[in-house]
């Protein structure tokens, strides 16, 4: 099953193949884990040391936010957004 | 022709001679702060990024102009409380690269920095129950290796040493007044703020030590360290550094610690030729207009050529070429300063 994750430009220089990518996986968290297979230097940037999304980070499956035990259907779309708390 | 890399608040930028003026290339990590910058073994470059929401990157380039992320960078291990913060430097020792890291700690890297091992024998030191922050934060920021002796310096900890290739670590801060401490209070362990340190590539245990106490030398690798001040207008500061040939030391003091700005708002470096028994203004080329900013801990860098450059909080580079004797403000303007390194 194969879903679509778009991540931020500022994370661009922790990608190898752009900011659009197909992934797979019936939560979030497999197919974040999809994800971090094609780019490795993104798994430390979305998630923590202990493996949880980090603080600041939003991810959205179909406009809804999510966490990592969030299902995912067939053809979701998968938002990281760019961090919105700061000056 | 000289080359310069300027980390600052909102990306990297690199600078290249072009005739009288300076060809600015950047921002590189556009919106990271950046805040180190290493080389490795075989040549390559190395910077250390971050952010307040996506962590700590390492990346490496061969031409200054295309990175390539780490996979894996300095990250504590699962389940810690503690945060990886910031990278807030790197030293090549041998085979080895080495970051100094906040929240403090100490990672060693065996392939050029893609990836990297905890030094378990400096973060689980058995002191570390009493590290405490400074106001950069719990940072270890500075690394120096010589005749089989490695110096780490921490803040606000203090000055450690290990003369075993890492297996041990030994405080040494001896003369250091605490930064939490009464005069004449029993001297603890730990707890004292180092700001920069350098020593003689020659003979290592000749060591000056920029502290936020004030500023210090010793001759015997931090067993004792006696205050040299004498000319300074103030003891506070970030910067030492120590050209390798001729001994010059340079430092750029600042007000106090509550008034982090240069007295007067007088901007400049000022020069040790006697191993800073005694220092002076370095040289000539200084704004004669207010300069109220600040120069932070790892915002300096110089070369075996005489080559000095240091950028400030307020996003100026200033240049000596001649080691000190003539100085110039270079004309771009950057955010925030935190790390410079002048390539080769």
């Amino acid at each position: 099953m194969s879903v679509t994750v778009r991540i931020p430009r500022v994370l661009s220089q922790a990608v190898t193949t752009g900011l659009r990518h197909e992934a797979e996986g019936e939560t979030l968290g497999a197919v974040l884990e999809s994800l971090f297979s094609q780019e490795p230097g993104l798994e430390n940037h979305l998630l923590d040391e202990d493996g949880r999304i980090r603080p600041h980070v939003l991810i959205f499956v179909d406009a809804a936010r999510a966490d990592l035990d969030t299902p995912v259907a067939p053809a979701s779309e998968i938002q990281v957004l760019q961090a919105v708390s700061g000056g | 022709m000289m080359r310069i890399l300027v980390g600052t608040e909102k990306g990297a930028f690199l600078l290249t001679e072009s005739g009288s003026d300076w060809q600015v290339d950047g921002p590189m990590f556009p919106g990271w702060k950046v805040t180190a910058f290493g080389q490795t073994t075989g040549g390559a470059i190395v910077a250390a990024t971050g952010s307040n929401w996506f962590g700590v990157g390492v990346h490496h380039s061969e031409n200054l102009l295309e990175w390539k992320p780490s996979d894996s960078p300095p990250a504590w291990p699962e389940g810690s409380d503690r945060k990886m913060e910031q990278i807030w430097t790197f030293h090549n020792q041998g085979d080895r690269l080495l970051a100094g890291v906040a929240q403090a700690g100490l990672f060693s890297s065996d392939d050029s920095g893609m990836t990297w091992d905890p030094v378990t024998s400096l973060n689980e030191h058995r002191t570390r129950d009493q590290w405490s922050p400074g106001a950069g934060g719990l940072c270890a920021h500075r690394i120096l290796s010589g005749n089989g002796s490695m110096w780490l310096g921490i803040s606000a900890v203090g000055v450690f040493r290990s003369d075993d290739d890492g297996v041990t670590w030994v405080p040494k801060n001896d003369g250091i007044p605490s930064v939490d401490t009464a005069e004449g209070g029993q001297r603890p362990e730990v707890g004292y703020c180092v700001h920069g340190l350098a020593h003689d590539p020659v003979e290592p245990n000749h060591m000056w030590r920029q502290d936020h106490q004030g500023v210090f030398r010793s001759t015997d690798g931090g067993d004792n360290w006696e205050r040299i001040e004498d000319g300074l207008p103030a003891g506070f500061g970030f910067v030492m550094w120590r050209h390798p040939a001729t001994g010059r030391l340079l430092t750029v003091p600042l007000e106090s610690s509550d008034n982090r700005v240069p007295v007067d708002g007088k901007l400049s470096a000022f020069a040790s030729d006697d191993d800073g028994a005694s220092w002076r203004v370095a040289g000539s080329g200084w704004s004669p207009a207010p300069q109220f900013t600040g120069v932070l801990r790892r915002a300096f860098d110089g070369d075996d050529n005489g080559g000095f450059c240091f950028g400030t909080s307020g996003g100026k580079l200033w240049l000596t070429r001649d080691l000190g004797d003539t100085w110039q403000e270079l004309s771009p303007s950057f955010p925030r300063i935190a790390a410079v390194s002048i390539v080769a």
